[in-house]
């Protein structure tokens, strides 16, 4: 077959055979890009879909200990002394007013749960308080560790009286399920 | 049209275009060589042959030799130019080839001791081999076109009786005619049941051409074959790339279940991540505790240096869970020479690690700077009053 296609290439007229070849090589040239550039990106799909997987892979293989771990961390507190939101801004609360802070809001509890475990945070803010009453209260926060903690904290010097200050807490609580 | 095609695929090669001329207006004659002649001195030495036999200077000759690989001989022929008419060698130029009859049969791999004897309807042919590939002696008889049978049988015998002592007589009855090659490398020819291969550069030897213009033929053939071997390699890569096609086809199918697999197990790996958060949180709440005010008291101006306490006055104070051993205070002085004392003194205080001051600015002699105080873990116990 292919002696047969070569005597009828080879019989052609000069202008047909530069047309055929100059045909074929641009068909191959566009298809030789066409195809370079989808197997680069096909190639990138495949090292990130590989990438993933491994990471989901290896999440899946630590999974047992993760859990592990969690119970673990869960197992140090005593479920009874646990709080759940309402509890823990009833107490946040209390013990604000026990140490003497007026000036104090808190925000909108936030929760994250996976069924068993709860963590619980609640952004607490205290303006104008002096260092006195504010160390009060951290000191009291802080008699209920590790059932209620401390993730984040700020103190501001009040721009009116600077023997006043501002402070702003993060305060974060476990409840663990009693079910 | 897809038959056609087919039929067309599945047809052999056609043969090869062949300008046979007629015996008659050749002349012939072997002349010795010595083994391993090279081919530019074998066509040397053949021009002077004919010349030696010729009347005609070699460039009023068309001619050609015959010169199987490992010959010690070559076979000369040659006609005078003008025997040809302008359509004649007009003919020429779509040919391959354009040989002599008898040289087209030369390639019959003849025993010694044989003659062949070619019929064509103006005359006969003796070629005659009495010993080697190369034969010693071509004879022509010219017939008239009304000759007997009985005219030709004579001349047939007169023929083989010149030509010398042959053991075996081998006719052919009709003019050879090319026919199509078991490969490129080979021309063959069928002369009635003698069939005739001759290599294709043994073949190239015989035409008898013009040597320039041969050697324009050859050009124009390599810049064809040089044409046809890109279209093909074109054409190669194209059927590769066809392959690569496919083979990304099935690759995107095996890619698509990875995706698959990937989006699946998406929400359970999101659920051991966040389960990961959770028991380190619990963990941080347990048992890494912060302790921002503690921090603050050491790295205070009075507890640092007690003895001479520098005018730094602390603006803002952060900390966070995220670096539980570090505080983040922005302070101010109208002293600026005592920051560098400052944090000598705190650098040398017990459990801390490290002291950076960063973002020094001044406004209205006062210079305000940011004090980040990294402590040793477990360097700070938890105040109790």
């Amino acid at each position: 077959m292919i002696r047969t296609l070569r005597a009828f290439f080879l019989s052609r007229f000069l202008r047909e055979k530069l047309l055929v070849t100059g045909i074929a090589v641009l068909v191959a040239a566009l298809w030789l890009s066409s195809i370079g550039n989808r197997a680069v990106r096909f190639v990138h799909a495949v090292r990130v879909t590989t990438s993933s997987l491994n990471e989901q892979a290896r999440w899946l293989s630590d999974r047992a200990a993760i859990e592990a771990s969690a119970q673990a961390a869960a197992g140090r507190l005593d479920a009874v002394r646990t709080l759940d939101t309402t509890r823990l801004l009833a107490e946040v609360s209390a013990i604000a007013v026990e140490s003497g802070l007026k000036n104090s809001t808190s925000g909108e509890p936030k929760d994250v749960s996976n069924g068993q475990f709860s963590v619980h945070t609640l952004q607490f803010n205290v303006t104008k308080a002096d260092w006195g009453t504010l160390k009060q209260f951290y000191l009291a926060l802080s008699k209920r560790s590790p059932y209620i903690g401390i993730e984040q904290c700020s103190l501001q010097v009040d721009r009116a009286n600077q023997l006043l200050l501002s402070a702003n807490f993060q305060i974060s609580s476990v409840e663990i399920s009693k079910n | 049209m897809c038959a056609s095609l087919s039929d067309f695929l599945r047809a052999s090669p056609p043969p090869p275009r062949v300008a046979v001329l007629p015996d008659a207006v050749f002349f012939s004659r072997t002349v010795s060589l010595a083994a391993g002649t090279p081919r530019a001195e074998v066509v040397s030495q053949v021009g002077l042959a004919l010349e030696a036999l010729s009347p005609f200077p070699l460039a009023q000759l068309y001619f050609g030799y015959y010169l199987p690989p490992g010959a010690d001989r070559v076979l000369a022929f040659a006609s005078y130019r003008r025997r040809f008419t302008a359509e004649q060698l007009a003919e020429w130029a779509g040919a391959e080839y354009v040989l002599p009859a008898f040289a087209a049969i030369l390639g019959c791999g003849a025993e010694p001791a044989t003659t062949v004897v070619l019929a064509a309807p103006d005359g006969l042919t003796a070629v005659h081999w009495d010993q080697g590939p190369v034969p010693a002696v071509v004879l022509y008889h010219p017939l008239k076109p009304d000759a007997t049978e009985d005219e030709r049988a004579r001349a047939r015998a007169e023929l083989i009786r010149s030509a010398g002592e042959a053991r075996t007589i081998v006719d052919a009855p009709s003019p050879p005619v090319p026919q199509p090659g078991r490969s490129e490398g080979e021309v063959v020819f069928q002369a009635g049941g003698l069939r005739s291969r001759l290599p294709s550069a043994v073949a190239a030897a015989l035409d008898v051409r013009d040597k320039a213009d041969l050697d324009a033929l050859a050009r124009a053939r390599r810049r064809d074959l040089f044409l046809w071997r890109t279209a093909i390699g074109a054409l190669a890569a194209c059927l590769l790339f066809a392959a690569g096609e496919l083979a990304l086809l099935g690759a995107g199918l095996w890619q698509s279940a990875r995706i698959a697999k990937v989006a699946a197990q998406r929400p359970t790996v999101a659920r051991i991540m966040e389960e990961k958060d959770l028991a380190g949180r619990i963990d941080e709440l347990s048992t890494k505790r912060l302790l921002p005010l503690e921090m603050i008291s050491v790295v205070s101006p009075e507890v640092a240096m007690p003895k001479n306490p520098p005018a730094i006055q602390f603006l803002r104070a952060a900390a966070s869970a995220g670096a539980v051993n570090t505080i983040q205070i922005d302070a101010q002085t109208s002293n600026a020479g005592e920051i560098a004392a400052y944090r000598t003194a705190i650098e040398q205080t017990p459990g801390c690690e490290r002291v950076e001051i960063r973002d020094q600015r001044t406004q209205n002699n006062v210079v305000s700077f940011k004090l980040i105080v990294t402590f040793k873990p477990g360097a700070l116990a938890p105040a109790t009053s």
